[in-house]
């Protein structure tokens, strides 16, 4: 029974939202990512399946603790900064976007510096706990969170504005050549699983094939809603005009008899916690693998400066990156990632199977 | 953590929150809520347009109605316009509560004011489930108008475009989002409702058409009730139906419309469009035996046919497409220039209605 694995995977699905996942499916949408999105959820489920499989042969370890296991040190520190370096990025991503949305959608007359100061208070409180009560937090946030979301989303599929036939005509352009870039951006959603290389610390026995079953099918379902929702409420040639295809469908939503008739503020709620709690993992892990490259025992100053690094490095980003600029990179950025997620699952797939061997 | 234990960091993480304040630094008694925008065409001409604010002058007491201000202001567009009404009032203007947006009929009858419409779906502080409708004689006039029934600014307007309060198959009530996703999608137009301001009401059932840029047509009432029959948005209404000397009235309580374009190979294009009333009858001129019912479900069938087949005439007529057949015929065909053979169908493609007419129930009278 592995219910972690599952809410590290959702997470990312959900979080997809806010690191332009959609926008960049929409705007391939006649150019090739619809077939982006089929290729997308074999590779996903692939890349999954092949990642645990292997890391379960080192019950309860992270990535240090494996790689301390090699013999040349100095390897171990690349592989670990070349990681944590993704990850920190992830994170930072994240975080500027909801900055970015947060101001935009519900008080634009704050300063940002301010806000990224309280989001950052809280992300420093809660990358440095243990692991396993990072988890925990995860967990709540998920319970909480997810039955709600899932209940926007009901209310957007049986909304009779949703025009489904602007849906099929987006499907029309299926064989279009696939584009790579929304293959990338699709990939996202299944790549919540790379955060088990710090997380199978607490990942108590073996992945079941249900498991993966379970994720194919919220995979799908998940990219779907992601891609063509904001399609059916804003048209096949009007979606790709939207910034925030999901928050302006959030908004064209209505609860007629809810104390809040606007969704989309319902919406931001949940999302504020997800978003934290996506950086927070993201970040955990990056500072757990930045830990493993110190020889020796962690103390709190080099904790700090760390630390500190990561701060420096948001506020630069939330003062240097506007929404657009931030779009763009996101698009390489992903790309980048499913570069990169390739090369360490396969090296370490090999890897693993050698010293088994 | 030696220098920072973590009650105290937790604390300040706490105290932190209370840096947040919910309206942005402006209380909410230093806010101005709008509660509904109309635009006009300016007919002195110095500007280009009208722009008019309706705000709600918030109330202690919940005994007396809350009153309402308009505040109207000339500019070549909208943000120049708002910018101005700014300097007018007293407090900060709050878009937030905005729900409904009247543009005039010559607004909408004239070419090139896509940067107003715009305008509403770019602003982030507009609500995309605002209603958007036409005013006549002016959208100014629309704003004036306080029914005696309303307790809250604007509150008529928006019960009567909403589903909240009437509901009539003459209004066709259209959401900003949707009115913009129909701008631009190719295939299905905008259909906008027309509010008639009188003294102390309003009149809201006919419609504007739209193309792309401005409003074609309008329709009158039966045919807003038939084209919403179409779109399957209102199921409630009552049609007259005459049969030799004798009239009835059928109250329908589910009217379903479904269509299908075929394209025959060799043959002329056609779109079939099946009708089915389900419906009780209400109101006869004579009286009507049980035995003779069928005879006027089919006399309905054939009226209701006709009048369907010659709204849709109508509309093609004119070029316009607010059921979505272009859409449809996009989604259902995988080559690329789909649209550009569309646009050479669907001038000349032929309709096919058919209707069923059932009479369920005659009231509590045989």
């Amino acid at each position: 029974m592995n219910r972690y694995f599952l809410y590290l995977v959702l997470l990312n699905m959900l979080i997809n939202v806010i690191i332009f996942v959609p926008k960049i499916l929409i705007e391939y949408r006649y150019d090739g990512a619809v077939m982006g999105v089929l290729i997308a959820i074999p590779i996903g489920i692939a890349l999954n399946y092949l990642f645990s499989t292997t890391l379960t042969k080192f019950p309860q370890q992270g990535l240090p603790e494996i790689i301390s296991l090699l013999k040349h040190h100095w390897f171990g520190v690349v592989h670990l900064v070349g990681i944590q370096l993704v990850w920190f990025t992830a994170g930072l991503i994240t975080l500027i976007s909801f900055i970015d949305i947060l101001t935009r959608f519900i008080n634009p007359e704050m300063p940002k510096l301010l806000l990224l100061t309280i989001f950052l208070a809280a992300l420093f409180l809660i990358i440095q706990m243990p692991t396993d009560r990072v988890m925990y937090l995860l967990e709540i946030i998920l319970f909480l969170n997810t039955p709600l979301i899932a209940f926007i989303i009901f209310k957007a599929f049986s909304n009779e504005y949703l025009s489904w036939d602007s849906m099929l005509e987006v499907g029309t352009h299926i064989w279009a050549w696939p584009s790579l870039k929304a293959i990338a951006a699709a990939t996202y959603c299944f790549s919540g699983y790379t955060n088990l290389i710090i997380f199978n610390r607490v990942i108590k026995g073996k992945l079941k094939l249900w498991n993966f079953f379970i994720i194919t099918v919220l995979g799908v379902f998940n990219l779907f809603t992601t891609f063509f929702i904001p399609i059916g409420f804003h048209g096949s040639d009007g979606a790709q005009e939207l910034l925030y295809p999901w928050i302006t469908t959030a908004d064209s939503l209505r609860l007629v008899y809810s104390p809040i008739e606007r969704v989309i503020f319902l919406f931001l709620m949940f999302y504020m916690s997800i978003s934290l709690m996506s950086i927070s993992i993201h970040w955990h892990v990056a500072l757990e693998l930045l830990k493993g490259t110190f020889r020796g025992k962690v103390n709190m100053k080099k904790n700090w400066i760390v630390l500190s690094f990561f701060g420096v490095f948001s506020v630069i980003g939330v003062i240097y990156l506007n929404a657009l600029l931030l779009n763009k990179i996101t698009v390489y950025w992903l790309i980048g990632r499913l570069g990169f997620e390739l090369l360490v699952v396969c090296i370490f797939f090999f890897w693993a199977r050698r010293r088994a061997a | 953590m030696n220098f920072l234990n973590k009650w105290k960091y937790l604390m300040i993480v706490v105290m932190s929150v209370l840096l947040l304040t919910s309206c942005g630094f402006k209380d909410i008694d230093k806010r101005y809520f709008v509660v509904s925008i109309g635009v006009d065409l300016d007919k002195t001409n110095s500007k280009r347009y009208l722009v008019s604010l309706k705000f709600a002058v918030s109330n202690a007491s919940k005994e007396t109605p809350t009153e309402f201000q308009i505040i109207s202001e000339k500019a070549n567009s909208m943000s120049e316009a708002v910018r101005m009404i700014k300097t007018k009032v007293d407090k900060e203007i709050d878009f937030s509560h905005a729900k409904a947006i009247v543009l005039s009929e010559e607004l909408v009858r004239e070419k090139g004011n896509a940067g107003i419409y715009y305008w509403f779906a770019r602003r982030r502080d507009i609500q995309k489930i605002s209603w958007v409708a036409i005013g006549r004689p002016s959208a100014l006039k629309v704003l004036k108008v306080k029914p005696k029934s309303e307790r809250i600014p604007s509150n008529a307007l928006f019960l009567s475009l909403g589903k909240d309060g009437s509901e009539s198959p003459y209004v066709m009530s259209e959401f900003l989002f949707d009115m913009k996703y129909r701008l631009i999608e190719r295939g299905i137009d905008p259909v906008l409702p027309i509010i008639d301001a009188k003294k102390g009401f309003f009149e809201i059932n006919k419609v504007g058409l739209f193309n792309k840029s401005h409003m074609i047509l309008t329709l009158p009432p039966e045919e807003t009730k038939i084209l919403n029959f179409l779109r399957r948005r209102e199921e409630k209404s009552s049609n007259k139906i005459t049969r030799g000397k004798t009239t009835i009235v059928i109250d329908t309580h589910k009217v379903n419309t479904k269509y299908k374009i075929v394209t025959p190979k060799g043959k002329a294009p056609f779109i079939k469009v099946n009708v089915s009333v389900e419906g009780n009858l209400e109101e006869t001129t004579k009286r009507v035996p049980k035995e003779k019912l069928s005879d006027f479900e089919r006399a309905a069938e054939k009226s209701i046919s006709k009048e369907v087949k010659n709204i849709l005439v109508k509309i093609q007529k004119a070029n316009l497409d607010p059921i979505g057949f272009g859409l449809r015929y996009r989604s259902r065909h995988f080559n690329n220039d789909d649209w550009e053979q569309w646009k050479q169908i669907y001038p000349t493609i032929a309709f096919k209605v058919q209707t069923k007419v059932q009479i369920e129930d005659t009231g509590l009278i045989e």
